[in-house]
């Protein structure tokens, strides 16, 4: 995975200690510093409300603080997490699945021939990758309306599949990493063009396309704005909105909340089960995401 | 997609691409252009004092927050017949404007609104009227019999040149909280004046230090003190126009009461749902001026007081005021399309769920605007034996809200708490700042399009 | 999605290289130009129109820009967001580039593996979701870094968001989301550097300090633009941070702090779709000057 071990052992000169401390420290520090916070927001999942503000931040409720949140939070407009869960999966894959298929062939394109446009493309999607979304809303939901599409999950994907930003990481991945002699030899070896991108750089693009994937799968997982604008009924909601709307009844957020409303603990507990999808497709994506498999095989 | 080559001339292809591409494309934007010419509405017929669409059979789409959904569903129970389409969202919470954005889209598209909606805020009607959203309910489909039964003043952030756009679901008038018990233990006695109220915060810093005798902290502390001493601060005098002086006599004398309370820490400044107070104060509350949802929500609901100890008294009032008034933290409203296709549907809903019994009188968590219904409300929060007192105090100071504080499109609430907060924390007095809080309450009020007198 | 692979070119009369590419180059972007178009040009096309009409889409010129500025929380709205921006940017580029180096230097990769996870933990918290933690954590009377809180000199949360300290804050929550995700795109960049050049720089004699600055960070020139460009687009397009800090105070701290705060606000408080545009507009025209600035000098477009 990581170069290290593949250096001979014997020749590497002797490290010194302090640079050693110095990077041990280093990584510890900032490893409190992402680590802290999930970690008082799993233990948050297994307390009572009084137990959060009165307990030790670090400390371990009891399971029977978890399951009584669990049911507090199903019991939340019958079982709507679980569904919310469902939504986001299904707006999620879909997308994902698209932008795969088109934002991968098109930066592969644009790193790799030369054609008319291909720089007013390149300039033009990194323009609207650069544009503020908040009037972006308005637009787009006219012109799903005109399209028919309002109250589809269409309304939500169709927007979500559009990914310049995965474009751009293709892109940049092809024109570093894979050198274009390589193409070049497959190209005199009677391979057509898509036979090249087919039968040689899809094999080589594996960590852009998992790289890919995964980011395209995280931003269509945390988007909030969107759904929260497009769609019209409650039961089509996805995780982030649900997340949302749990926020709007707590007391300490909206405190004219009535006497349904969710205590700390059980949207903590909903925060966690929101993250825990992008957490395994982390895992799962990060086995991919292995080195250049060229390293060394052509030099550019 | 498919991919099929090779193709005779690809420079003839090419250019047949760009040109289908362009065609696409031009076709999207006159499409989305025309979009948002809005639905041509054919057939209106002007009826109840507006132009309704024409009326259709089908699906009652209703808007609700997730407390209100008790409400829709008990409909739903009692009515088999109705055929609703209950939608859950955020009820506006926090200023989340959402109702608004997609009142907004939807005029663009012409089609799409809600037939009946909830509102966690009073202040729809600034914008909802503007937007040709919000149905007159005073123009024939609400009777007058009806509408009168409300508390007095509790339409009135509804009405609009004097025309009633939206129904109060509750009230939140505020009156002074008290602990019955521990008042006793102390040997104190409830406050009927301001000045009265101040004595006794000095006492209790003196003779029982630790114990609070109201909170500072949240953003609603001008409604509940500055409102209820009559200060200016918020005068609506008109559809977009608003009077503000908060350096008249009435918000100074209630300011230097605060500072000095504040001061001897009798008065809090974390905020009833702070953590900081749920952690420290949550057992030192004696006295709590706060409107009527304090006695569920912050007392039994979030600091956990055990029953017969939280008891209700009216709020004080100053020394030689001829007639007690008081102020107002929020309540509901709800608002009924003017582009309902079914607005017989609409309109029974929207008169069950603000004065029937069945929800306003034994399952509402608010105080009900509808004063019939308050009274089977106050009956039963007896019957629940919570509470160390009869509610009565709430009753009288539903009708006692001082009208002169109106619900402008901007929030006093979030005014409050950008300019006077931080100042608080930082040890300032609020007397000092009340020419800062002016100067913000006009400048958001002239950003928002109000005229502003000062 | 089917790519037909048969016989090309070589059966036929073979068209010369360039245009056979030219052609393939099209076909391989013919699917993305249609979403770009759809949902990314027509879109941001339409917003530039808002920002130069009124609501009854007559043309006003720069109106829309000149009354937007004249908002009284604009200039103040302007310099937070160029203070953040300092923060944000110089925060982001040298702890990523650093953290992607160190863990590459490390020896275990199941160390290294697990460290990059655990940087990333973060990144899925996204908006709603983070607000109760930021609530908590910056809270001294609850937060497990009081003691930290209390040696800064803070012992309530008010004190803590005191409007000084807003870009810190902001910087430090933007950093915890945002981080992670980066350090696995530069950690992944630098994978893919090929190991003779490493090797070579190595039997030259060069330390960790010089190999990383003559040789990995050169090498990793385009990835650091792109990050730059992102970043320095999303920090002057802050949101999320205040806006979640601004839940968790209800309202204390955070409001109206920065410019895309003001476009929602315009958009979708004040009805006014059109002053919202033309602050969108000068934030995409500040963005892409940046960009543009970045791109010239490093040869980003290049297909080298």
């Amino acid at each position: 995975m990581s170069p290290a071990p593949r250096q001979a052992s014997g020749r590497r000169r002797p490290r010194r200690l302090v640079p050693r401390l110095l990077t041990g420290s280093v990584l510890l520090v900032f490893l409190v510093f992402f680590v802290l916070p999930v970690l008082w927001l799993v233990l948050a999942a297994t307390k009572t409300d009084q137990q959060l503000v009165h307990g030790s931040p670090l400390s371990f409720g009891s399971w029977h603080a978890f399951k009584h949140n669990w049911d507090g939070l199903t019991a939340f407009q019958d079982n709507a997490v679980l569904q919310w869960l469902g939504n986001s999966t299904l707006y999620a894959v879909i997308s994902l699945v698209i932008t795969l298929c088109v934002a991968v062939p098109a930066g592969y394109g644009l790193a790799m021939t030369e054609f008319r446009g291909r720089h007013t493309l390149l300039v033009s999607t990194l323009v609207v990758m650069l544009m503020p979304t908040a009037t972006l809303v308005v637009p787009l939901f006219l012109e799903i309306n005109a399209a028919h599409l309002i109250g589809t999950m269409w309304s939500i994907i169709l927007p979500y599949s559009f990914y310049p930003f995965g474009v751009y990481l293709t892109y940049i991945y092809f024109t570093t990493a894979v050198p274009k002699d390589l193409l070049a030899a497959a190209r005199m070896d009677g391979c057509s063009e898509f036979g090249v991108f087919r039968y040689i750089a899809l094999p080589l693009a594996t960590p852009v396309i998992a790289l890919v994937g995964f980011f395209s799968f995280v931003a269509n997982w945390t988007n909030y704005f969107l759904p929260y604008v497009m769609l019209p009924e409650s039961d089509q909601m996805p995780i982030q909105v649900g997340v949302g709307s749990l926020l709007s009844n707590v007391p300490s957020f909206n405190p004219a909340v009535g006497p349904l409303a969710i205590e700390r603990p059980q949207l903590a507990l909903a925060t966690l089960l929101a993250i825990t999808p992008v957490l395994i497709v982390f895992l799962f994506a990060q086995r991919f995401l292995v080195s250049g498999m060229l390293a060394g095989a052509t030099k550019e | 997609m498919t991919v099929n080559k090779p193709s005779p001339s690809p420079k003839r292809t090419l250019g047949k691409k760009r040109a289908a591409l362009l065609a696409g494309c031009a076709a999207t934007v006159s499409l989305a252009l025309t979009a948002c010419g809005g639905g041509g509405t054919g057939g209106t017929t002007t009826k109840d004092g507006f132009a309704q669409a024409p009326q259709k059979d089908g699906a009652l789409t209703v808007w609700v927050d997730a407390t209100r959904m008790d409400a829709a569903k008990l409909y739903q129970q009692l009515h088999p017949e109705a055929k609703l389409d209950i939608v859950s969202y955020d009820g506006d919470a926090n200023g989340s404007n959402y109702l608004q954005t997609k009142v907004q889209l939807f005029n663009r598209t012409g089609k799409g609104w809600p037939d009946v909606v909830f509102s966690s805020q009073n202040n729809e009607a600034s914008w909802a009227v503007d937007a040709g959203f919000a149905a007159p309910l005073n123009k024939g489909l609400v009777p007058g019999s009806t509408l009168g039964q409300f508390s007095k003043g509790a339409n009135d952030v509804c009405t609009v040149n004097g025309t009633v756009y939206c129904l109060r679901n509750d009230l939140s008038q505020a009156v002074l909280w008290y602990n019955a018990p521990l008042l006793k233990r102390f040997g104190y006695s409830v406050p009927a004046t301001w000045e009265e109220y101040q004595q006794l915060g000095e006492k209790v810093a003196k003779e029982h230090p630790g114990y609070l005798v109201g909170d500072a902290g949240d953003s609603f502390t001008p409604e509940i003190y500055l409102w209820a001493s009559k200060c200016g601060a918020n005068h609506i005098t008109g559809p977009k126009a608003v009077s503000v002086n908060t350096t008249s006599e009435a918000c100074t004398k209630m300011a230097k009461l605060l500072d000095v309370l504040i001061k001897n820490k009798s008065m809090s400044i974390s905020g009833v749902f702070s953590t900081d107070f749920g952690k420290n104060q949550a057992d030192k509350v004696l006295l709590m001026p706060g409107p009527a949802w304090y006695g569920g929500a912050v007392f039994r609901d979030t600091l956990k007081v055990p029953a017969k100890q939280i008891a209700a008294a009216p709020i004080p009032q100053w020394q030689g005021d001829s007639a007690p008034s008081t102020g107002n933290v929020g309540g509901g409203t709800w608002l009924l399309s003017q582009h309902s296709t079914h607005i017989k549907a609409a309109t029974d809903f929207l008169k069950w769920v603000t004065t029937d019994n069945a929800y306003q009188g034994e399952k509402a968590p608010g105080f009900p605007a509808y004063a019939p219904a308050a009274e089977a409300w106050l009956k039963g929060q007896a019957a629940s034996g919570y509470f160390a007192s009869d509610l009565s105090a709430l009753t009288t100071a539903s009708s006692q809200v001082w009208p002169e504080w109106g619900s402008g499109q901007f929030s006093q609430e979030a005014i409050w708490a950008a300019t006077v907060k931080p100042g608080l924390t930082q040890g300032k007095s609020i007397v000092s700042m009340l020419p800062a809080w002016q100067d913000s309450i006009v400048k958001y009020a002239k950003s928002n399009g109000y005229k502003v007198s000062q | 999605m089917t790519l037909s692979h048969s016989s090309t070119g070589s059966v036929h009369g073979r068209p010369s290289g360039a245009r056979r590419q030219s052609r393939a180059g099209l076909a391989f972007v013919a699917a993305y130009v249609i979403l770009l178009i759809a949902f990314g040009i027509l879109p941001t096309g339409y917003a530039v129109y808002f920002a130069f009409t009124d609501a009854g889409g007559t043309f006003t010129g720069f109106g829309n820009f000149i009354t937007t500025a004249q908002d009284f929380r604009f200039m103040d709205a302007v310099g937070h967001v160029a203070l953040y921006l300092l923060f944000w940017l110089v925060s982001l580029v040298v702890f990523v580039v650093s953290l992607a180096l160190l863990l590459h230097r490390l020896a275990s990769g199941t160390l290294s593996r697990s460290l990059r996870f655990f940087f990333y933990v973060p990144g899925a918290l996204a908006g709603a979701a983070s607000v109760l933690v930021w609530l908590f954590m910056l809270d001294p009377t609850v937060s497990p870094v009081s003691s930290l809180l209390g040696l800064l000199g803070f012992h309530t949360f008010g004190e803590v968001i005191a409007p000084g300290n807003l870009p810190l804050l902001f910087t430090v929550i933007a950093f915890w989301t945002g981080a992670g995700g980066w350090i696995v795109v530069i950690y992944g960049a630098l994978n893919n550097i090929p190991s003779d050049v490493m090797e070579a720089a190595r039997i030259d004699g060069a330390g960790a300090w010089q190999t990383a600055w003559h040789v990995q960070i050169p090498m990793l020139r385009k990835w650091i633009v792109y990050m730059v460009i992102l970043a320095f687009a999303g920090g002057a397009q802050l949101f999320v941070e205040p806006q979640l800090l601004s839940l968790a105070s209800v309202g204390v701290a955070g409001r109206d702090y920065a410019l895309n705060q003001l476009t929602y606000d315009f958009a979708f408080q004040m009805n006014n779709v059109n002053g919202a545009a033309a602050v969108s507009v000068e934030l995409l025209v500040v963005s892409v000057s940046a960009a543009a600035v970045f791109v010239a000098r490093s040869g980003f477009f290049d297909a080298d």
